[in-house]
C-alpha cells in the first residue's frame, strides 16, 4: 500500500503541488496545509474556472491519496450519496432462493454483495486513504447539506441491515462552490475556508506555460495579458485560467506564435462563451492589439 | 514579531471582526490559535483560513488585520467584479439637480448617495402598524416546479426499492408494485425593491408587502436599491413587521438617495445571478432611471433569460393615463412577463394572486 505523502510546512505542500503542475498561491497553499494538519474540510469558492476542483485532483495525486468524487446537483439526495441497494439482483435472488436454485436464508439479500457503494460510503471506508471531494455543494439543496454535516461530523454510516461503518482515520475532505447560494454557517464553521482569486499576470503566464507546454514564452505572456484586459471589460462570464490555457493551445495550434488580433479573433471561442460577451471582448481586444 | 503576546493579538483580532460585524465563534477562535502555531510565519492566511468564511468577509478582515496588526498583510488584488462605469448623470437627491458624476472609486462616499436611514424608521408608525396587520393576511403564493427528488405516489414512475420490498410478502414475485414521481417545490421568489428617492412614498409599504407576503415562505429573497443593491432577506426575516422594517432600514444603502436600476440590476446578475435562475423575479421601482437606460435593457433581458417569470410593479402605473415613456422603464417593458402597479394593497393582492397563476 502506498503510504500517505505529509507535508512539513506549507511550502513543502507548495512545491509538490507544482511538480503537478498546479500552482497555487502562498494563501491557498497555507489554508490547505492548516486543513490537513487540523483535521479539517477545506471550503474552495471563487469564480468559475479558477482551479477549484483541480486543487483537489492534484492534492490527491501529491498525496498518493485515492480521490472519491461527489459531484452535487439539485435533488441529489442520500442514495445517490451514500448507498443503494442492487435492487434488480436481490429480485432475482430471491427468485433463485424461492426456486431452490441458490442456497442460504432470506437474510442474505441484504449482504454486502448486494449494496451499491456511492461515494460517501466509499470514503468512509477508505478513511485516511482517500480524499474526498464534494464538488459544487451549492447546488444541493439544504436537506441535503444538513445531512452531509452530520456524515462530516463523525464519518459513520449506519446502514440498519449490516450494521455501523465507521472511519478509523477521516479521509481529506475538499469542498468546492460557485456561491449560487450561501453555505450554512454550521458547515462553515467546520471548515477551512479559502477563495480562489483569478491569478494575477506573471502567474497566469507560469500556469500557461506549465499545462500548455509547447506555447511560446512569449506567447503565454501576451495571453495572460490579454486575459486580465478582458476581466476588467466587464464581461458575463469572465474568461478563468482553465480557458486562458485553451485559448493559448487553441493559438498555438494555429501555428501562431505570438497573439495577433485577427488569431485572437478566431480563436476567441476558446475564451468566451457567451455572444453578448464575444462583441465586447471583440472590441477590448481590437483596441488593445492596435495599440501595439 | 514585536507588540504584545501572540495569543492577545489573536483575541484582538477576532474581537475587532466581531465589532466590524463578521460572526466569529469561539471555537473559530480556539481553531485559529492553533492554525496561528502552525503556521507562524503566515498570521493573515492562518486567520483568513479560520475566522472569515464568506467572500464578502474578505475585505472587513483586511482592513480590520490592518489596524490591529499593521504590516504583514500581503497586498491581494481583488477579482470581485465593482462596476466602475457610471453612465448617464447621478441627481442630487435633495434638489433634483444633476451633480458632476463622481470618480468612481469615491463613488461609496459620494455625497449624491445620501445614507438617510433615520427617516425609514420613524415615519409614519400608525399607519405602517395598520397597514402591516392587514398585509399579515396575505401570502405570496409562488408557482411550482417540478424537482429531482422523488416521493411515493399513486402512478408515475416505478419504485424498485418499495417493489422489492413487497415482493418479499408474495414469495419473491413483485404482484404489487410501488410507484413513485418528482416532488414538487414552491420556485424561489426574488423581490428587487427600488427605494430611491423617487419612490420613496411607497417603499415603506412595499418592504412591509415583502415582509408579509413572505413571511413563512422557505425560499425567498429580498433586495432593495438606489444606486447600489443590498441584500436585505436576513433583515426582513423577523416576525415583527416593525423590527423587520428597522433592521432593513438600517442596511447600508442610500436611502431615498438617485437611482440606478440598470446598474444594481447587473449586480444583482453578476453577484447573485444563481438565485435568479428558474425563480419569480418582482421588480418594484418607478422605472425612472438615471443611468444608461441600454445597461438596463441588457441587464433585464439577461433576467428575463435566468427566471422563470418577471414581473414588474411600477405606482406610477395608477394613474390611468400613464404610459411607460420613462427611458428606463421603455428598455425594461420587453423583457417583462406582467407589468402592473403595485401602489395600494389593493393592486398589491392583485398581483400576489396573478403570481401564483404563472
Amino acid at each position: 500500500m502506498v503510504r500517505r505523502v505529509e507535508f512539513a510546512t506549507p511550502d513543502a505542500l507548495e512545491t509538490a503541488l507544482a511538480e503537478r503542475s498546479y500552482l497555487a498561491d502562498r494563501g491557498l497553499a497555507v489554508t490547505a496545509f492548516l486543513a490537513l494538519k487540523l483535521g479539517r474540510p477545506l471550503l474552495l469558492e471563487g469564480e468559475p474556472g479558477v482551479g477549484k476542483t483541480e486543487l483537489a485532483r492534484t492534492l490527491a495525486a501529491a498525496m498518493g491519496l485515492r480521490l472519491i468524487r461527489l459531484q452535487c446537483y439539485e435533488g441529489i439526495d442520500a442514495g445517490q450519496a451514500l448507498y443503494e441497494w442492487d435492487y434488480a439482483r436481490q429480485l432475482l435472488h430471491a427468485r433463485a432462493l424461492q426456486d431452490g436454485a441458490a442456497a442460504g436464508g432470506a437474510g442474505e439479500l441484504y449482504g454486502p454483495e448486494f449494496l451499491v457503494e456511492r461515494p460517501l460510503l466509499a470514503a468512509v471506508r477508505a478513511g485516511d486513504r482517500a480524499l474526498l471531494l464534494i464538488d459544487e455543494l451549492d447546488r444541493s439543496d439544504d436537506e441535503f447539506e444538513a445531512f452531509l454535516l452530520e456524515v462530516l461530523a463523525d464519518f459513520q454510516v449506519t446502514i440498519p441491515e449490516i450494521g455501523t461503518i465507521a472511519a478509523e482515520r477521516p479521509p481529506v475532505v475538499v469542498i468546492t462552490s460557485n456561491r449560487t447560494r450561501e453555505l450554512h454557517d454550521a458547515l462553515k464553521r467546520r471548515c477551512l475556508f479559502h477563495w480562489i482569486d483569478y491569478p494575477d499576470v506573471a502567474r497566469e503566464t507560469e500556469i500557461v506555460r506549465l499545462r500548455a507546454p509547447g506555447v511560446s514564452e512569449a506567447l503565454a505572456a501576451s495571453v495572460a495579458r490579454a486575459v486580465a484586459l478582458l476581466r476588467d471589460a466587464d464581461l458575463i462570464k469572465p474568461p478563468g485560467p482553465a480557458e486562458s490555457v485553451d485559448w493559448a493551445r487553441a493559438v498555438d495550434a494555429l501555428g501562431f506564435a505570438s497573439l495577433e488580433l485577427e488569431v485572437a479573433e478566431a480563436t476567441l471561442g476558446a475564451l468566451v462563451k457567451n455572444p453578448d460577451d464575444v462583441h465586447a471582448a471583440r472590441r477590448a481586444l481590437a483596441r488593445d492589439l492596435a495599440r501595439e | 514579531m514585536t507588540g504584545p503576546a501572540p495569543e492577545s493579538r489573536l483575541v484582538a483580532l477576532a474581537a475587532g471582526l466581531r465589532a466590524a460585524g463578521v460572526p466569529v465563534g469561539t471555537g473559530q477562535v480556539a481553531l485559529m490559535a492553533r492554525a496561528a502555531a502552525l503556521a507562524p510565519g503566515d498570521l493573515y492566511w492562518a486567520g483568513r483560513a479560520t475566522l472569515v468564511n464568506r467572500a464578502d468577509d474578505i475585505p472587513v478582515y483586511d482592513r480590520v488585520y490592518r489596524e490591529l496588526l499593521g504590516s504583514g498583510a500581503p497586498r491581494v488584488t481583488r477579482t470581485r467584479r465593482e462596476h466602475a462605469t457610471i453612465r448617464g448623470t447621478p441627481f442630487d437627491a435633495v434638489s433634483g439637480v444633476p451633480v458632476d458624476a463622481p470618480p468612481p472609486d469615491a463613488a461609496l462616499a459620494s455625497p449624491t448617495e445620501v445614507l438617510r436611514r433615520t427617516s425609514f424608521a420613524r415615519c409614519g408608525e400608525d399607519e405602517l402598524a395598520r397597514l402591516a396587520r392587514l398585509m399579515a393576511r396575505m401570502r405570496l403564493r409562488a408557482p411550482e416546479r417540478r424537482t429531482r427528488r422523488r416521493r411515493p405516489s399513486r402512478g408515475g414512475e416505478p419504485d424498485l426499492r418499495r417493489t422489492l420490498r413487497r415482493a418479499f410478502r408474495t414469495g419473491g414475485e413483485p404482484l404489487d408494485r410501488a410507484w413513485r414521481e418528482r416532488r414538487r417545490r414552491r420556485r424561489r421568489v426574488v423581490l428587487v425593491i427600488d427605494v430611491s428617492g423617487s419612490m420613496s412614498g411607497f417603499a415603506r409599504g412595499l418592504l412591509l408587502f415583502a415582509h408579509a407576503a413572505l413571511r413563512g415562505e422557505p425560499r425567498w429573497e429580498a433586495f432593495v436599491f438606489g444606486t447600489r443593491l443590498t441584500r436585505v432577506t436576513r433583515m426582513l426575516d423577523h416576525p415583527s413587521p416593525d423590527e423587520a422594517l428597522r433592521r432593513a432600514a438600517s442596511a447600508e444603502t442610500d436611502w431615498e438617495g438617485g437611482t440606478r436600476i440598470g446598474q444594481s440590476v447587473r449586480d444583482l446578475l453578476d453577484r447573485h445571478g444563481g438565485l435568479l435562475r428558474g425563480s419569480v423575479v418582482v421588480v418594484l421601482s418607478d422605472g425612472l432611471d438615471v443611468g444608461d437606460p441600454e445597461i438596463l435593457r441588457h441587464a433585464m433581458r439577461r433576467v428575463h433569460r435566468l427566471a422563470h417569470r418577471v414581473v414588474w410593479l411600477n405606482p406610477l402605473k395608477e394613474h390611468p393615463d400613464y404610459a411607460p415613456l420613462a427611458r428606463g422603464m421603455a428598455a425594461a417593458l420587453p423583457s417583462v412577463d406582467v407589468f402592473a402597479s403595485g401602489h395600494d394593497l389593493h393592486s398589491l393582492e392583485m398581483v400576489a394572486a396573478a403570481i401564483a397563476a404563472l
